[in-house]
């Protein structure tokens, strides 16, 4: 829960609207909080004001340039407040205001209220209305990149819908390459990979071309939650090797051959557990028994050594796979 | 002490200090301070926090009668009723920003066109109340689900309110919660609904808040608590579900993260924990180390606990730290309903209130609107230790199993 400050904002020049001689013709309108009002906040003068003046202009519906200013002060004390924004757009619609001024103005508020939802909100509606996003992308790598959040989930959000909506792919994945090689652990980064990659479609080579940019990523940092996840979705994902790990030789290879190095990261071991528990439920496979030994004995180590918090989901892991193999032997016989 | 981590440790593990937490919360509901201007908008939520978080501290006898009056008169304040002509934004708003004191006919007119009902303070404010034991009469329920049915998008999400809203996953888990405690579904389109969460499955099985964004854990519960409560729970097939537990189950560090390689925070204590309740897997968790991280949140000075040892507590990260602790059975707290995130307690009052509206129904006219709902048969039967059971009837959907994108 953030604070607001207003003081920053609003300078040591502030004119309270009741001595502002063109404001002489508006009553200000208090708010009715009920008799016995509860979490009540205690407004500071300058907010108790504005939101009077504010009240007043909605309740005679004006929709000038004095009552855009007016929105512009009370969204700067609170940027959360929904109706004032909506209230915004319909002066911006009324006098037909340029809305270039409008996305300048919330470049600057958006780099001061980057994880507010109403400000991106009204910003998508601005670029809807311009039916122009050629701001977008370089708005949303300022907030990512910049302002030191390479993970604010409202700008990638942003980022996606402006790059869906107005078809902006063209240079994502390079953009997408430099965040993941700034910070391999970037999960947003590596889900806009995959963003990506989906729209251009899951081609074998493209498929093929991922594992080895994902297998090259873990060679790097092999303890990294976010490339192993991108590198088995993409597997699960692709109707080439129809989902199946074990369908994708190179990548088996990689991870045994990390595990044989004597490599421990719990997201290998996990790798390693989901492969031989899919060989093992495999109906033709004639070594199941040795396939389900190595799942238990794996998931052992992890209960024992490598992944103690999770002990009790290893060992849930193991069982479950003991019963799902009684199942189907069952099923055989009858 | 069964756990046979906990042997080694020979220091006496750290106590929550309840009655701190319910002064803490109690502060709340009275006066807050100018610097939380910014959370004008939302005051109902912490009407929330504080109410619900007092009830899970079986604390709220420490809310006087009057002030109990007061928070409830106080809610039905901000219920929306539209008017025949005018837009179907029936619920609850949060603030009072747009009720203006006067008596002049034409401006209290004009104001109600900026006055519309917005879901997450529609659910926050129903959880109040019914968490206060109030019986819901004062209601148009149909009114209120009309609301909810006009901010559904075609794509099955939902918005906050009938304009300038955005709309996600966290609407989406609102509306099935004022549905589900209504027990009326209405005009909403529960195959929508299903459908878009479905779309928002992502590659590592985590949802995520719209269609590809990045899986969060916040928007997980959102998407598996309103499965449950729309009955389509069972909707997701069980190799699935593994696959969600496992990518739960690895958000734990000690406490838990919202996201890979994101730090902890208390608050994921709760939506990762509530979101496994849900799925029958919370018990694979480690539960000491989930309270040692959350006692480490919490202000021995003031009470409450925040997201980050050494952090201001706020009264979000500290409803949601107690819930999270109410999970692992802390003494001295109640049991905590995952997918409503109220207390069984007040869960079973709003189970009451079903039999009573359904007797009624039945009893009633065939014209009443809300018994021709078919809402009756989509219902979840919770078992009174939380565990869901969808009524494998429930859906007459036939749309293909969920698959992750």
């Amino acid at each position: 829960m953030g604070d607001s400050s207003d003081d920053e904002y609003l300078g040591m020049e502030w004119i309270p609207y009741s001595e502002r001689p063109e404001w002489s013709d508006v009553a200000p309108l208090p708010q009715d909080d009920g008799p016995n009002p509860v979490v009540s906040i205690a407004y500071s003068q300058k907010f108790r004001e504005v939101f009077d003046y504010m009240r007043a202009i909605i309740a005679c519906g004006e929709k000038s340039q004095r009552a855009l200013d007016l929105t512009t002060d009370a969204l700067r004390l609170n940027p959360a407040n929904y109706t004032v924004w909506q209230y915004r757009r319909d002066i911006l619609r009324e006098l037909k205001a340029d809305l270039n001024v409008e996305l300048n103005y919330l470049s600057e508020v958006i780099g001061q209220n980057s994880k507010n939802y109403q400000v991106w909100h009204h910003r998508r509606v601005i670029v809807e209305m311009l039916n122009d996003a050629s701001n977008e992308l370089e708005l949303t790598e300022n907030a990512l990149i910049n302002d030191g959040d390479a993970k604010n989930y409202h700008a990638w959000q942003h980022r996606q819908w402006a790059i869906r909506t107005f078809n902006l792919y063209d240079a994502e994945l390079s953009f997408v390459d430099r965040l993941i090689g700034e910070d391999q652990r970037n999960n947003s980064a590596w889900n806009q990979r995959f963003f990506v990659i989906k729209h251009y479609g899951f081609s074998p080579n493209l498929v093929d071309q991922e594992l080895i940019y994902a297998m090259n990523r873990i060679r790097i940092i092999k303890n990294n939650e976010s490339a192993w996840n991108y590198l088995v979705g993409v597997i699960r994902q692709s109707k080439y090797g129809y989902g199946l790990l074990n369908n994708h030789p190179a990548v088996v290879e990689f991870a045994e051959e990390l595990y044989q190095a004597g490599n421990r990261s719990p997201y290998l071991m996990a790798f390693l557990i989901d492969l031989y528990q899919e060989q093992a439920l495999q109906q033709d496979i004639s070594d199941r028994e040795q396939k389900a030994r190595k799942v238990y004995g794996l998931c052992d180590d992890m209960s024992n050594k490598h992944d103690v918090i999770r002990r009790k989901y290893w060992q849930y892991v193991a069982n479950h796979l003991k019963d799902q193999l009684n199942k189907s032997s069952e099923q055989a016989m009858a | 002490m069964s756990c046979h981590i906990d042997m080694e440790d020979k220091t006496e593990p750290e106590p929550v200090l309840l009655s701190k937490h319910a002064k803490n919360l109690l502060r709340f509901l009275n006066m807050l301070p100018a610097r939380m201007a910014s959370h004008d908008n939302t005051r109902s939520t912490i009407v929330f926090f504080a109410v619900c978080g007092l009830d899970v501290l079986n604390s709220l006898n420490l809310v006087p009668p009057q002030l109990r009056q007061d928070i409830i008169d106080w809610i039905y304040g901000g219920l929306v009723v539209p008017r025949d002509n005018e837009k179907r934004c029936g619920g609850f708003m949060g603030c009072r920003a747009m009720v203006p004191l006067t008596e002049d006919a034409d401006v209290l007119a004009c104001m109600r066109k900026y006055q519309w009902g917005h879901l997450a303070m529609t659910y926050t404010s129903i959880a109040v109340l019914v968490t206060l034991g109030d019986d819901l009469a004062r209601l148009d329920r149909k009114s209120i689900v009309d609301g909810v049915a006009a901010v559904q998008r075609p794509e099955g999400s939902f918005s906050a309110c009938i304009d300038g809203s955005e709309d996600d996953m966290r609407f989406v888990y609102c509306a099935a919660t004022i549905c589900h405690m209504l027990d009326y579904w209405g005009d909403v389109d529960k195959e929508a609904m299903f459908q878009f969460i479905a779309k928002s499955l992502r590659y590592d099985y985590g949802f995520s808040q719209e269609l590809e964004g990045e899986a969060h854990g916040g928007t997980t519960f959102c998407a598996l608590a309103a499965l449950q409560l729309s009955g389509q729970l069972h909707r997701l097939d069980a190799a699935t579900v593994e696959r969600i537990k496992r990518w739960l189950i690895f958000r734990q560090m000690d406490g838990f993260q919202g996201r890979p390689n994101k730090p902890v925070d208390t608050c994921y204590s709760f939506w990762i924990g509530a979101s496994l309740c849900i799925l029958d897997g919370f018990e694979l968790t480690d539960y000491a180390k989930n309270r040692e991280y959350i006692l480490s949140t919490q202000d021995t000075l003031v009470g409450g606990f925040a997201k980050w040892p050494q952090a201001t507590p706020d009264p979000f990260h500290t409803y949601l730290g107690l819930c999270g602790l109410a999970f692992t059975g802390e003494p001295g707290l109640s049991a905590v309903m995952p997918s409503l995130n109220m207390s069984m307690a007040a869960y079973v009052h709003l189970q009451h209130l079903h039999e009573v509206w359904r007797a009624k129904s039945k009893e009633g006219s065939e014209d009443n609107d809300l018994a021709i709902s078919s809402a009756v048969q989509h219902q979840l039967k919770l078992t009174k230790d939380g565990e869901a059971i969808a009524t494998t009837t429930a859906t007459t959907s036939t749309s293909p199993l969920i698959s992750a994108q």
